[in-house]
Order: C-alpha cells, then structure tokens, then sequence
C-alpha cells in the first residue's frame, strides 16, 4: 500500500464531504434550522460529548448500544459521544431551561456519531436537525409537529413525502387488556413491527386474529383507522387508537395532500415514544428521512416528569432524496485586477477566484482552476 | 428515480419457483414466455401487468435485493429471512409453500455415543453460519461455522466437520450420505416479503398485491 493510499483510507462508515455537497449540506441545515425559527422554535446547541450516564437517562436508554465511549481524564468518569441529540435537547429542557414557561419551543441541529451503521445508513457520523415541543396540551402539539416536519420537506423540495403514523403503546395495551403473558406481548410485539403474520402462529386464537387483523390494516391512514377502530380493543387501546385519528383528523384538514399511512404495530426505534410516533419517508429513496413522537422527560432529582414531542431529520438521508445542485458560478478575476473591482462584483453577488500570479490567456486559467467565467476588463464573460 | 416508476418483484429460482408459478397466474401476475423457458439467459421479465416487472434472482439474493429497495415485493423462504434478520424487509404473507425444515444433522455412527448436553463448542458446516450460531448460542454452545454454498452431507464423511446445517424436506439426501437429523431448528415455508419503505410510501400498489396474494393463498 502506498503513503496516499494510507492515507486516504477513512475507518468505516465515515467519510469526507467534497465541494459541492459540504456547501449543499450546510446550506440544507440552514433552510431546516430557518423553517424551525420561523415557527418560534429557540435552537440550542449542546455539546458533542457529555457524562455517559445524562445520555442514558430517560428517553436515551435505548441508545445505549449506539454510543462511543471514552474516559475522561479530568473526571475519571465515564464519557459517551452523542448519538442522537433529542436526550440532549430533553435534559437542557429539564434542568437549565426548567423555570421557561411551557409549552417550551426548542431546535438544534448538529452532527452524531454512532458505533455501527446500519443496513441502510453505512454512515457512522451524519448530521440530525430537529425540534422538541416540551409541555403544552397533547393532541394539539403533536399535530403541530407531524405539520412542521411535513411543511420542512415539502420546503426543501422533497417530492412525494410521506408521514408513517405508529402507536408503540397499542400492541402491549391490547396484551395487557387481554392478560397475556409477557412472553405473548413479545411475540405479537415482534411480529407486528416486521409484518411477520406467520410468527402470531403461537398465540391462542382469540388474540391472534385480533393481531392479524391489525397487522392486516397497516396502510394508508383513511382505509386504516376504520379498520383498527372497528376492532374489539380494550378501553385503553381503543384510547390510543382514538386519539391517533383525530391528530390524523387535524393534519388532514391542514394538508389534503401528504401522504399519510397507519401502521399500528411499527415499534422498533420507537421504544421511547409514548402513544403516539412517526415516520417520515419519501417515495424512491430507500431508508427513513426522520423519526419523532411523543416522550416522557423526566427531570433529574425526581422532578416532575414532562411530556414532550418532537422530530429529528437525517440530513444524509434528505441530502440522498434531492437533487445536487449545480455548482456555483465562479468569476476568475486574473492577477492585476484592482480590488475595488472584485469587490464590487463580490457586492454584485458574483463569487470570485483570484489569480495569484499574471497569465497569458485568462480565460485557459479560468477553466484550469474550476471557474464557470472570467473577467474580461472590467465585465464577466462565460466559458464556453 | 421517477416517482411513477414501475414495481419490481424478485423470485427466487429453482424449488420455491416450482410452487409459486401456479400462484402467480391466480393473482394475476402473468409472466413474459421467456420466463417458463429454461435456456432463456435473460434475468428480468416483463408481465401482463405493465407497471410490474419480475426479476429472477437466487434465493438468498431476493431478500437483499428487497431490503435495499432494488425490489419492492419479493418471495423468499424464512430460512433466508432468519439468516439475515434485515430490518427492512417485511414478511406480511406465509405462502405455505416451500415446506421443509432447517436442521441439525451428524453421522449415524457419531450419533450413537453423542451427548449434545454435554458440547461447549461444536463445528458445523452450514449456509446458515447467523442462524446457526445463533441457535446454540441459545443454550451456551459455541458453534465454529464453516460456510459452504451447497453439498454440505459431504462434509462430515470427508473430515471437514461433523455436524451439519442444512434444509431438509424428505431426508432421502441425508440418508444417502449416512447422516441423521438430530435437532431441528424451525420449520420453513416462503413468504411474501416487502421492503419496508414502499409499503409505507406505495401504499394501495403494495398493499393491492399482498391482498392479492392473500386471497390466492387462502383459495390453495
């Protein structure tokens, strides 16, 4: 292997972003954190590494197998890199910004680490942008979010989004109605969330045509929330599954058009959601482009727990869904030109390139250095 | 990729295949003739259906064509399924096709004097390597995994392990090799799979051809 070779060889799962796609990220996250602020979203920016045992807390148990860890020298304690950002969003709300009067609007957006890729994200390191809505009355915020992710996609381009709607709690809900043991609840639990009917086989038959039948009605939200309310559910999961149709009811009334589907059995990735969870995809790009529901917070030194509500985007995930722009025009501006020129064109909203030593044929220059003009004199010309 | 685009069902070649052709005339998924025809090379098909293609893939193939989108409905045997446990793929239909089962099997003669309580690490050549570690990880085994594409009643009588992993529906092969079927690790049938993101984003087409399906299994 040669020094370059070595060189160039990145661990896996992490890689460099090249001009144009650095800039066309950042540009991405802007317009998302832009959206965020113009609907009274705060952004918040916590740190890339904290005590192991504040990104475990509450919401963040279920990350614990994604995490980095380190030792921190100056503590002796342990240390984990973050690899979602809403536990650290959740705990800002609870202890620095406890005393802000609820509902609480806050937005972040930075990048996360995890120790493995998964199947359809190699990606180890990738950017998350997202809000969390602390407080405030359910139903109501929880609409306001599945709206503001879905007006967030429809303003970066993303055609043909679609919202995925789950209740983690309905399955275990409808086992406990039906007293079922644990070992019952996993495997209605597990076969739901992978479509797996054949794995219901070992359920007793009163439960599992229930289980058959809801596995059956994932679909799109207007064929599949009669089906699920026409079943026999006990009280607490008729509940749930009520007040999923009415968010549904509401978001419907805003936007006619976005695609929305029911599954009430979606579970994994979802473990911290509470009643209510969604995702979001788009139609010919493989993977999900985000992830949000409801959450318990729970303050540290047995404060008083907080509901909450939010949704994260994966901007690898939105970078692959649209198209890469063009790159930039790019104005040469060959050695010798006066800085008062440039300038002015800079103020005109040209980007310029500047030579740094004097050529014969600038608009040869032009090209060799990636430029799409040249100054001729005082005016831009196109290469052609 | 165009919004509009068509969809893709992969199939897996040879026995599953024998199976499902009868169903797929009752869903109404007609393939080109070059599909029947055994000396045809060609490895995707049009079909009745002008939104619908078939590809023919082998069968661990379809589930990784699936779960990465390539295609969006498939039919693939659980034992593949366990094998590799993809998030991605869904598994909405048992076809009840493709009955066999996936099972341990040793020598005869081993087995006369074997005590499989008393193993702590076993070698085993398989196709299976996920499932198969994962199954006597399950009761404190150990298993070294040696993967092989095919012919695995060979490797005992030839030195190269033991015991084996293998699918085995009438055990007339096992036989054949002087191997007996010790253990077995679950019942296999093909399901109808679908990758999880066209279920969710083409909902009424996807969810149109697992109905299909469905009601074509239940008049079997």
């Amino acid at each position: 292997m040669t020094d370059l070779e070595t060189r160039a060889l990145l661990p896996e799962g992490l890689h460099d972003d090249l001009p144009p796609d650095a800039e066309f990220e950042a540009e991405l996250v802007a317009r998302l954190i832009g959206v965020f602020a113009g609907h009274g979203y705060d952004r918040v920016k916590p740190p890339l590494i904290e005590f192991e045992e504040s990104l475990l807390g509450g919401p963040g148990a279920a990350q614990a197998p994604t995490m980095f860890r380190l030792m921190d020298p100056v503590s002796q304690r342990m240390l984990a890199v973050r690899s979602d950002m809403t536990i650290q969003v959740a705990r800002i709300a609870t202890t620095r910004l406890a005393h802000v009067a609820r509902p609480l609007r806050l937005c972040y957006a930075g990048q996360v680490l995890r120790v493995k890729g998964s199947q359809l994200r190699a990606e180890r390191q990738f950017g998350q942008a997202g809000i969390e809505l602390i407080g405030g009355a359910p139903e109501a915020a929880d609409v306001e979010v599945l709206l503001l992710a879905a007006e967030a996609m429809a303003l970066l381009g993303i055609a043909h989004p679609a919202l995925d709607l789950t209740l983690p709690t309905l399955v275990p809900a409808i086992a406990q109605g039906l007293g079922l043991d644990e070992a019952a609840t996993r495997t209605a639990r597990e076969a739901l969330d992978g479509k797996d009917e054949a794995r219901l086989d070992s359920l007793e038959p009163g439960p599992r045509a229930l289980f058959a039948a809801l596995l059956e009605a994932a679909g799109p939200a207007e064929e599949a929330m009669p089906e699920i309310l026409a079943l026999d559910l006990p009280p607490a999961a008729r509940a749930l599954a009520e007040g999923l149709a009415a968010r549904i009811a509401h978001v419907r009334a805003v936007m006619p058009d976005i695609q929305l589907t029911v599954d009430p059995g979606e579970y994994r990735a979802h473990e911290y959601h509470t009643g209510f969870g969604f995702t979001a995809f788009a139609r010919g790009v493989r993977g999900e482009l985000g992830r949000g529901g409801r959450y318990l917070v729970e303050a540290p030194g047995g404060g008083q727990t907080e509901e909450a509500t939010g949704f994260t985007l994966y901007v690898d995930s939105l970078l692959r869904a649209l198209p890469h722009p063009a790159p930039a025009p790019t104005l040469f501006v060959p050695a010798g030109t006066p800085a008062e020129t440039a300038r002015r064109l800079r103020a005109e909203g040209w980007r310029t390139r500047a030579g740094l030593v004097p050529v014969a044929d600038a608009a040869a220059e032009a090209r060799r250095i990636d430029c799409t003009h040249w100054l001729d004199g005082s005016t831009p010309r196109a290469l052609t | 990729m165009a919004a509009n685009e068509g969809l893709i069902v992969a199939l897996p070649k040879g026995r599953i295949l024998k199976e499902l052709r009868p169903m797929l005339d009752a869903v109404g998924l007609i393939p080109e003739a070059a599909f029947d025809d055994p000396d045809s090379r060609a490895l995707r098909f049009a079909t009745s259906d002008p939104r619908v293609s078939i590809i023919r893939v082998r069968s661990f193939d379809v589930a990784t064509f699936v779960a990465f989108g390539a295609a969006h409905i498939g039919v693939a045997g659980n034992d593949v399924l366990m094998e590799f446990d993809y998030p991605e793929l869904y598994a909405p239909l048992d076809l009840g096709i493709g009955r066999c089962r996936l099972s341990v099997a040793e020598p005869a003669d081993l087995m006369a004097t074997d005590d499989p309580r008393r193993w702590s690490h076993v070698r085993v050549a398989t196709k299976y390597p996920h499932v198969t570690s994962r199954h006597f990880a399950a009761r404190g085994v150990q298993a070294e995994c040696i993967k092989l594409n095919g012919a695995m009643e060979l490797a005992p009588g030839l030195g190269l392990c033991q015991r084996i992993v293998d699918l085995v529906s009438t055990g007339s092969t096992l036989k054949a090799n002087g191997l007996v079927e010790i253990e077995k690790i679950a019942e296999i049938t093909s399901r109808l799979v679908v990758n999880r993101a066209a279920f969710k984003t083409r909902p009424h087409e996807v969810g149109g051809w697992v109905d299909r399906f469905r009601e074509a299994r239940n008049a079997a």
